[in-house]
């Protein structure tokens, strides 16, 4: 059996008009080489060192030969005078040889670089939101005709969204929201004792809680599970052309795909803060009575006089706004996708940034606007 | 190195899908190295399903399946390794990857089997292009901007990339207009006349089995019911291999042929 592992052999004969002999045999191939991969590196660089024309090549000992064995010899076998080798290697020597003669790109250094790329930044920021007033407007008229229609009303797709958005959503939820009411109350009470002003976590945990934080903490674990998800399943349909095939089936994408979905979201979220607040006010309740004495019944009592039912009503206000933010964002992430896998990647994790930080400057141009109500 | 008188063997392999239902019992089947074998069977009777049996993806409930000796549950990983790189698999709809270049795409392989400087592997790379009939600046594009015909291409390009000794067919014409079809026939017969590979391929195309095939197995009935050369298969006296082999377009296909 002959040798599976290359091997070279170099003889020099000092009178022949090409001195120097190579003899290449065994196997040159991915595995015959790897074991030996160190000792034909250093031969091969030894035989590039000899002055053109006087290496003799003979290949007639190869047993085997392949692209990773061909592409070894090949270099090497430019300065070579004479080359002996059957035609099925030579064939694959000169294959290969073509494809070390297609030069590299190489990447040349642009000085305009830096202005290509803001450029380039502020074109893609604009054509982001022309595509976001596209869709807005889409939708906009696709609810109209919703109204004018109300049977094609996507009606199973709107529930599922709910039942995702929404019940499933509330185990998760509800614990922050009782975590966060426990720790915001305990922090409260400590500083309030201090001046006696016991009553007073009362009014702190009450509004804290109904305006700013059960709508923020559902819109934020919205924004990551049910926004993520959205891009996700629109990426994936983009992926795979079946928004195309919706389209193709003269299916407004919008209204079957979008629309159900921010509408969800947007009657899902509110549901969500408002179990939110109930879970973040009896975490509170619950620290009242240990650390401040305040009875659950006491505390229930003071709290429609110590928070006016106003904030209540913007808080779940708000949080219609930011569930249709959270849908929005995520189908206009989902539907930019390319069909490749990264694209999908760069556009969940977007959306998901996208999301929040949108629901954060709602946020504050919520407070700005409402700063004198409640 | 390949002194194996056969690539595949498998012996009363047993497989289920699903929840314990048996598509295949009692098959077995051996390929040579050197040889073209079609596999054929009808829509569910499981060839896909062989097929990753052979590749190692799925793992069979009963039976022996060697590929090149080496069975998948060998406890030695290099062995299993050498094995898996000593094949080629064109899958039914590329399997590329999308978020790599066409180029990225073929030397991936070459990259991850190391040994090789970025310079040796381009000429891999732009010899394979070549060898599949794409040119270098073909490379450059992303495989959602191929045609379908540049997919089978391109990934028959990075099955090739490690010279395997095997290779395998998943519908390598499906999608492919009939000048496409014989261009790719005419491809796989020249690759195999520079570099001797078994190939292993499934196909309900009859006019690329009868000019690439030496041995047809036939899967039916849950196992192989015959492997032999394309006249004595077409002979067989079986409900399928009648239907497939003697209909209409069988016998256009084999005058053609």
């Amino acid at each position: 059996m002959p040798s599976s592992e290359a091997a070279l052999e170099i003889r020099t004969l000092a009178r022949d008009p090409v001195p120097v002999r190579v003899v290449a045999s065994g196997g040159w191939t991915f595995s015959g080489i790897k074991e030996r991969h160190e000792q034909l590196a250093h031969r091969l660089a030894e035989l590039e060192k000899q002055p053109a024309g006087c290496v003799a090549w003979d290949l007639s000992g190869v047993t085997e030969l392949d692209d990773a064995g061909a592409v070894w010899l090949a270099h090497a076998l430019r300065n070579a005078q004479r080359v002996e080798a059957s035609p099925r290697h030579r064939e694959i020597l000169n294959q290969v040889c073509q494809g070390l003669l297609v030069a590299g790109e190489r990447e040349r250094f642009d000085p305009l670089s830096g202005v290509v790329w803001t450029g380039r930044t502020a074109a893609h920021v604009v054509e982001h939101l022309r595509d976001g007033v596209i869709l807005l407007g889409q939708l906009a008229l696709d609810l109209a005709g919703m109204l004018r229609r109300p049977r094609e009303f996507p009606l199973r797709e709107f529930s599922a969204g709910i039942y995702r958005a929404g019940i499933t959503a509330l185990p998760v939820t509800m614990l922050v929201g009782f975590l966060v009411g426990i720790v915001l109350t305990y922090l409260s009470a400590l500083q309030l004792k201090r001046y006696g002003a016991d009553l007073l976590v009362i009014n702190i945990v009450g509004v804290g809680v109904l305006r700013e934080l059960g709508p923020m903490l559902a819109s934020i674990i919205a924004a990551g599970r049910s926004g993520s998800a959205i891009t996700a399943q629109l990426g994936v349909m983009r992926v795979t052309e079946e928004v195309e095939a919706l389209s193709v089936m003269g299916i407004s994408v919008t209204s079957r795909l979008v629309l159900p979905r921010v509408l969800a979201l947007a009657v899902a979220l509110p549901l969500v803060a408002f179990c939110t607040d109930i879970a973040a006010l009896a975490g509170a309740m619950l620290v009242s009575r240990f650390t401040l004495g305040i009875t659950p019944g006491a505390f229930l009592q003071a709290l429609p006089q110590a928070v006016e039912v106003v904030n209540f009503w913007i808080g779940i206000g708000k949080s219609v706004a930011f569930g249709f933010a959270v849908a929005f964002v995520a189908c206009h992430y989902g539907l930019r996708v390319l069909p490749n896998t990264d694209s999908l990647a760069v556009g969940v994790t977007r959306s998901v940034v996208a999301a929040i930080t949108g629901v954060i400057i709602l946020d504050a141009v919520f407070a700005i606007m409402l700063r004198n109500v409640g | 190195m390949a002194d194996e008188q056969y690539v595949i063997e498998i012996e009363g392999l047993v497989n289920t899908v699903g929840a314990g239902a048996i598509l295949h019992r009692d098959l077995s089947l051996q390929v040579r190295r050197d040889e073209v074998m079609s596999l054929v069977g009808g829509s569910g009777s499981g060839k896909t399903q062989l097929l990753r049996v052979i590749l190692g993806l799925k793992r069979p409930a009963a039976g022996r399946v060697r590929v090149f000796g080496v069975s998948w549950e060998d406890p030695s990983a290099k062995k299993v390794r050498d094995a898996r790189r000593r094949m080629g698999m064109l899958f039914q709809n590329g399997a590329l990857y999308s978020a790599l270049t066409v180029y990225d795409n073929i030397a991936f392989p070459l990259r991850e089997r190391g040994g090789l400087a970025e310079q040796q592997i381009r000429a891999i790379v732009n010899t394979k292009l070549a060898q599949v009939e794409l040119e270098p600046r073909h490379g450059r594009l992303l495989p959602a901007n191929l045609s379908g015909g540049m997919v089978k291409r391109v990934s028959l390009a990075r099955a090739l990339a490690l010279s395997p000794d095997l290779l395998i067919l998943d519908e390598p014409t499906a999608g492919l207009d009939p000048d496409r079809s014989e261009g790719f026939v005419r491809l796989i017969k020249r690759l195999r006349e520079d570099h001797r590979f078994a190939v292993v391929m499934v196909t309900h195309d009859l006019d690329t089995l009868f000019e690439l095939t030496d041995r047809v197995a036939v899967l039916a009935d849950q196992h192989i019911i015959a492997c032999d050369t394309l006249a004595a298969v077409r002979g067989l006296d079986h409900k399928f291999a009648q239907n497939f082999f003697g209909g209409d377009r069988g016998r256009r296909a084999l005058q053609h042929g």
